[in-house]
C-alpha cells in the first residue's frame, strides 16, 4: 500500500497514523493492512473515571430524595464528573491502541445520541457504543434501546400502557434506523405501544414492567402481532431501507458528505446480510474507491478530531478539564453534550466565520503558549469560579505538553516529510510557496506554522 | 515570516487595532430604500406549549385534556372573556395592551412534521414537508437581494441553516469584540493573501479559505461599527438577556444588517411542564419587554419588526408525565409599532377539530407570514426568496 493510502486509511478509520507505524506497514498489501487495523481493534477496553461520592451514596441505600441538599450536592458531582469523563475520552482517542474501535464509538455517539445527567448512565452508555461498535446492529440498537440514558434522553420510562409516549419510537425509525419517509405515524404509535414498559430503575438497571406493557396486538409496517420491543427493532431491520440508512450515514461519515448511490447500495447489500458491523467496515476500507483522490484530504475535520489530532502529533494533557470542555464549546462540539437527538450535522457545518477562526488560533493557543479569549458571564454555565474574574478576557491555557516524545516521532523528519505527515499528500501549489517563505528553524515551530493553515483542517 | 514574529503575533495580545482597508470592500452594501428596515427572528425552540401560552381558559376539551397542566383562570393575564396570557409574560402581556402585538392564531403548514429538526428545518428553509431544501429562507434572500454576508446576523456561537445561502451564509456572532479580535492575525493574512486562487475553488479547502477571509471583512466592519454604541438599557441578566442587548446595539449603532436571530432553547417539555415553561416564559418576556423599551427609546422600534415562533406546538392532551408531546400548528407573535392588525389575527385555534393525532390543524401557512414580511416590511418580490406563491397577509 501507498503511504498516503495508509494515511487516508488511518485518519479515517483510526485518529491518524505516526511516522514510524507509517514506516512499518507501508509497502504490505491491502488486505493485511486493514486486517491488522481490525485486530488491533479486537479488545474492549471500558472507559470509566472514578465516582467514590456517588458510588458511597448509592451502596448506603439512602431513600433518594430530589429535594435534598445530598442529592443536589450529587448532582453538582455528577456534572463535574461529565467534564472529567470527557477529558479521559479525548485522551483514549488521543493515545490509544484501537484506533478502530475509537473511531466507531464516537461515530455512533453521533449515531445514538444521548445526553444525560448522570455520570454513571452517561459513563455506562459510552461503554455500551464501545462494546458494540463493531458489533452485531440488531443486539446493537436492542442494547442502546435499554440504556438508562436512552430510557430518560427520550422519555421511555414515561411510556406506559394507554398513555404512550412517542419519542423514543419516532427517533428509533426516523434517527436510529429508516430515515423519514419509511413509516407512517400510526407505525410510531403502535412502535411507541410495544415499549411500552421499558424503564430502568434508580440504579439504572433495565427492567420490563409488565403492569404498564401493552401486549396487546399492533400493526407494525405491515405486519400483525403481539409485538414487543425486540419484535419492533427486528421488523425496522427486515425492511432494505435500514441497511441503507445506515450505509449512507457511513458513507457521508467515512468517505465523503457527497454521495454516491452505487457505493452506498454496495455497502448496503453487504450490511443486509447479517448486520454486522465489522463486515460493512472492512469491505469500505478494501474498496478501490475508498481510495479515490478526491476523497483523500476532502473531509473537513470535526472538533473533537482536530484536538485529539493535535495531541496525538506533540503529545499534552488538559491540566484544567474544564479548559477542555471551554475549547470544545468554542469549536462547536461539546462531547457528551449533542446539541439535540439527531447529533451534529458534520462536514461544512462545522465551519462558520467563528469556529473557523477558532480552529487557525488552537495551534498556538494551545502549544506555542498563545493566549485564548473567552466571552464571560452569561456564556458558560459555571464558568466564574474556574476562570479568574478580573483577568478572564485573555488567558493561557493550563497544557503539559511533552515535546520530547514530538522529538522522538518527528525530529529526524525532512520539512517535506513533515509537510506529508501533518497536512497530508495534496498540498496546493500556493501553499508549498507559502510555505517555503516559513522560516525552518526546526521542526518543532514549522509544525506548529504548519498546523495553523486551513489546510491543517481537512483530512 | 521570522519564527519569532510568528509567536509574537501568534498571541492575540498583540494585536493592534488598526482600520484596515478592506472596510471600503463593505461600504458597498447596498442601501436599497427599504434598507433600514429591520426584522428580529426570535426561534423559541423545542416547540412552546401554544395551548398554556394564551389559554382558552373557558374551553371545556381544553380544561378536559389537561387535567393537571391546565393554567388557572384567575392566575391568567386576561385580555378577553375567554383569553388570557400565562402568568409569566406580564411584561409581555403590556405590549400586547398597547397594540404593539399581533397575534397569529393556528400557523403551520400541511402534513406537518413532529420531528424538532425536520420542522425546524422546513421553518427555516420555509420548504413543504415533503420538499428538503438546503438553504435557509434568510440566507436566500441574503443571495437575492442583499448579496452580502453582513445582511443577517445570527447572535449565538453557530450558524443555523436559516442563515445559510448556496455561495453567502450569515454572520453568527455573540460578541463583535471577541469575534474581531480572533480575527486579526498578521500569520493569518499572510497565510489568506497567498491562496488568492483556492477559495475560488468547489473544494472543501476552497470553502475553509472563503470562508476565513470573509470573516475578517465581516469582524472588522461589525466591531468597527458598533464599538461605539452601548446599550445603556437594563436587559434581564441571561443569556437572552443578552443576546437583545447584543442585537439592539447592533441596531441602533447603524450596522446596515437587516435580519438578527437569536434562539431560546428548552421548551421541549415532554415532562413536568408547569415549572420549565413558567420559567421560560418569564425569560422571553421580560428579555422582549427590555427589547422594545430600548428601542423605543433611541427612536429604533419604528423601524424593527419581531417575529417570534416554534416549530411546532404542543399536543392538545396531556401525557402521563405532565409534560406535552410533539404537536402540530402553534401561534406566531409578531411585535411592532405600527401593526395592521394589533391583538388578534383570527381566532384562537378550534380545539374542536383536530387532526388525527390529536393536534391543531393549521390555518395559516407560515410561508404566507413569510411572504407577508418580505413583501410589506422588507420591499422584496416573495418569489425571489421562497418557492412557489404564497398570499400576503397585510400584516404591516
Amino acid at each position: 500500500m501507498e503511504k498516503a493510502h495508509i494515511q487516508h486509511l488511518y485518519r479515517r478509520a483510526g485518529f491518524d497514523i505516526l511516522p514510524k507505524e507509517l514506516e512499518i506497514l507501508s509497502g504490505k498489501d491491502r488486505k493485511s493492512v486493514v486486517a491488522q487495523l481490525f485486530e488491533s481493534s479486537k479488545k474492549m477496553v471500558p472507559l470509566t473515571v472514578p465516582t467514590p461520592k456517588i458510588d458511597a451514596y448509592l451502596d448506603s441505600n439512602t431513600q433518594i430524595d430530589r429535594k435534598s441538599k445530598a442529592f443536589k450536592e450529587l448532582i453538582r458531582t455528577s456534572r463535574q464528573k461529565h467534564v472529567v469523563f470527557n477529558r479521559a475520552w479525548v485522551n483514549r482517542m488521543a493515545t490509544t491502541g484501537q484506533g478502530l474501535r475509537e473511531r466507531m464509538t464516537l461515530f455512533w455517539a453521533n449515531h445514538f445520541v444521548v445526553r444525560s445527567n448522570n455520570i454513571l448512565f452517561s459513563q455506562q452508555f459510552n461503554n455500551t457504543l464501545r462494546t458494540h461498535a463493531l458489533g452485531n446492529f440488531k443486539e446493537f440498537v436492542i442494547a442502546v434501546a435499554k440504556e438508562p440514558a436512552m430510557l430518560d434522553y427520550l422519555n421511555n420510562q414515561q411510556n406506559r400502557k394507554g398513555a404512550p409516549n412517542e419519542n423514543f419510537a419516532r427517533e428509533l425509525m426516523e434517527l436510529f434506523t429508516l430515515g423519514v419517509g419509511h413509516y407512517t405515524e400510526m407505525d410510531i404509535k403502535e412502535a411507541a405501544r410495544a415499549f411500552t414498559g421499558w424503564r430502568h430503575d434508580s440504579r439504572g438497571t433495565f427492567k420490563l414492567t409488565n403492569r404498564i406493557h401493552d401486549d396487546g396486538e399492533k400493526s407494525f409496517l405491515g405486519k400483525t402481532g403481539l409485538w414487543n420491543g425486540e419484535d419492533i427493532v427486528r421488523i425496522i431491520l427486515e425492511q432494505p431501507a435500514c441497511a441503507h440508512f445506515i450505509a449512507e450515514k457511513i458513507y457521508r461519515h467515512f468517505v465523503n458528505e457527497e454521495t454516491n448511490s452505487n457505493h452506498i447500495e454496495e455497502l448496503a447489500i453487504v450490511f443486509r446480510k447479517e448486520y454486522q458491523i465489522a463486515d460493512v467496515m472492512k469491505y469500505l476500507f478494501m474498496a478501490d474507491w475508498f481510495y479515490d483522490p478526491k476523497h483523500m484530504g476532502h473531509k473537513i475535520k470535526s472538533p473533537v478530531d482536530l484536538l485529539v489530532g493535535l495531541m496525538k502529533t506533540v503529545p499534552f494533557t488538559w491540566d484544567k478539564a474544564k479548559e477542555l470542555k471551554y475549547i470544545e464549546r468554542l469549536l462547536g462540539q461539546v462531547l457528551l453534550e449533542p446539541p439535540n437527538v439527531a447529533g451534529w450535522a458534520e462536514g461544512r457545518s462545522w465551519i462558520d466565520a467563528n469556529t473557523l477562526m477558532i480552529r487557525l488560533k488552537l495551534p498556538s493557543v494551545l502549544l506555542n503558549d498563545g493566549e485564548i479569549a473567552f466571552d464571560v458571564k452569561g456564556e458558560f454555565e459555571d464558568s466564574f469560579e474556574a476562570f479568574d474574574q478580573k483577568n478572564n478576557f485573555r488567558r493561557k491555557l493550563a497544557i503539559t505538553k511533552n515535546w520530547n516524545r514530538f522529538k522522538a516521532n518527528y525530529g529526524a523528519l525532512t520539512y517535506d516529510v513533515l509537510v506529508f505527515h501533518i497536512l497530508g499528500a495534496s498540498v496546493s501549489k500556493e501553499t508549498n510557496h507559502f510555505l517555503k517563505t516559513l522560516e525552518k528553524e526546526d521542526q518543532r515551530n514549522f509544525c506548529i506554522q504548519l498546523m495553523s493553515l486551513p489546510e491543517y483542517q481537512l483530512c | 515570516m521570522k519564527r519569532r514574529t510568528f509567536i509574537k503575533n501568534s498571541s492575540l495580545a498583540s494585536s493592534t487595532l488598526l482600520v484596515p482597508g478592506f472596510l471600503k470592500a463593505c461600504d458597498a452594501l447596498p442601501l436599497t430604500s427599504e434598507g433600514h428596515k429591520k426584522l428580529v427572528i426570535i426561534q423559541l425552540a423545542g416547540g412552546n406549549d401554544g395551548l398554556n401560552t394564551l389559554v382558552q381558559f373557558r374551553n371545556d376539551i381544553y380544561l378536559k385534556n389537561r387535567p393537571v397542566i391546565a393554567q388557572k383562570k384567575e392566575q391568567l393575564l386576561k385580555v378577553s372573556d375567554e383569553l388570557g396570557f400565562h402568568e409569566s409574560l406580564k411584561a409581555f402581556t403590556a405590549l400586547y395592551d398597547q397594540g404593539h402585538m399581533c397575534v397569529l392564531n393556528s400557523v403551520g403548514y400541511p402534513n406537518p412534521s413532529r420531528s424538532h429538526f425536520r420542522s425546524t428545518d422546513i421553518w427555516q428553509t420555509a420548504s413543504g414537508s415533503d420538499q428538503y431544501l438546503r438553504t435557509g429562507w434568510v440566507g436566500r434572500y441574503l443571495e437575492e437581494v442583499v448579496k452580502n454576508p453582513l445582511g443577517a446576523i445570527e447572535v449565538d456561537d453557530t450558524l443555523s441553516l436559516l442563515m445559510k445561502g448556496e455561495t453567502i451564509n450569515g454572520i453568527a456572532t455573540k460578541d463583535p469584540r471577541l469575534f474581531y479580535k480572533t480575527t486579526r492575525d498578521p500569520y493569518f493574512s499572510n497565510v489568506l493573501r497567498t491562496n488568492t486562487d483556492i477559495h475560488l475553488s468547489e473544494h472543501n479547502l476552497g470553502y475553509l479559505y472563503k470562508t476565513a477571509l470573509e470573516a475578517k471583512s465581516s469582524a472588522a466592519y461589525i466591531y468597527e461599527k458598533t464599538k461605539v454604541y452601548d446599550s445603556k438599557a437594563v436587559y434581564p441578566k441571561n443569556a437572552f438577556g443578552k443576546q437583545l442587548r447584543t442585537i439592539s446595539e447592533m441596531v441602533n449603532s447603524g450596522l446596515e444588517t437587516q435580519i438578527y436571530y437569536a434562539s431560546l432553547g428548552g421548551f421541549d417539555t415532554h415532562a413536568n411542564q408547569l415549572n420549565a415553561q413558567k420559567r421560560l416564559l418569564k425569560i422571553y418576556s421580560e428579555g422582549m419587554r427590555a427589547f422594545v423599551d430600548d428601542l423605543k427609546g433611541t427612536g429604533a422600534f419604528k423601524d424593527t419588526l419581531v417575529l417570534t415562533f416554534s416549530e411546532f406546538g404542543r399536543r392538545l392532551k396531556q401525557n402521563t408525565a405532565n409534560g406535552t408531546d410533539h404537536g402540530a400548528a402553534n401561534m406566531v407573535f409578531l411585535i411592532g409599532e405600527d401593526l395592521k392588525h394589533k391583538g388578534m389575527y383570527n381566532t384562537p385555534s378550534n380545539l374542536a377539530s383536530l387532526d388525527a393525532n390529536g393536534d391543531i390543524e393549521y390555518e395559516i401557512d407560515f410561508r404566507d407570514v413569510y411572504a407577508s414580511l418580505l413583501k410589506e416590511w422588507l420591499g422584496t418580490e416573495p418569489s425571489k426568496v421562497l418557492d412557489g406563491s404564497f398570499k400576503t397577509l397585510g400584516l404591516v
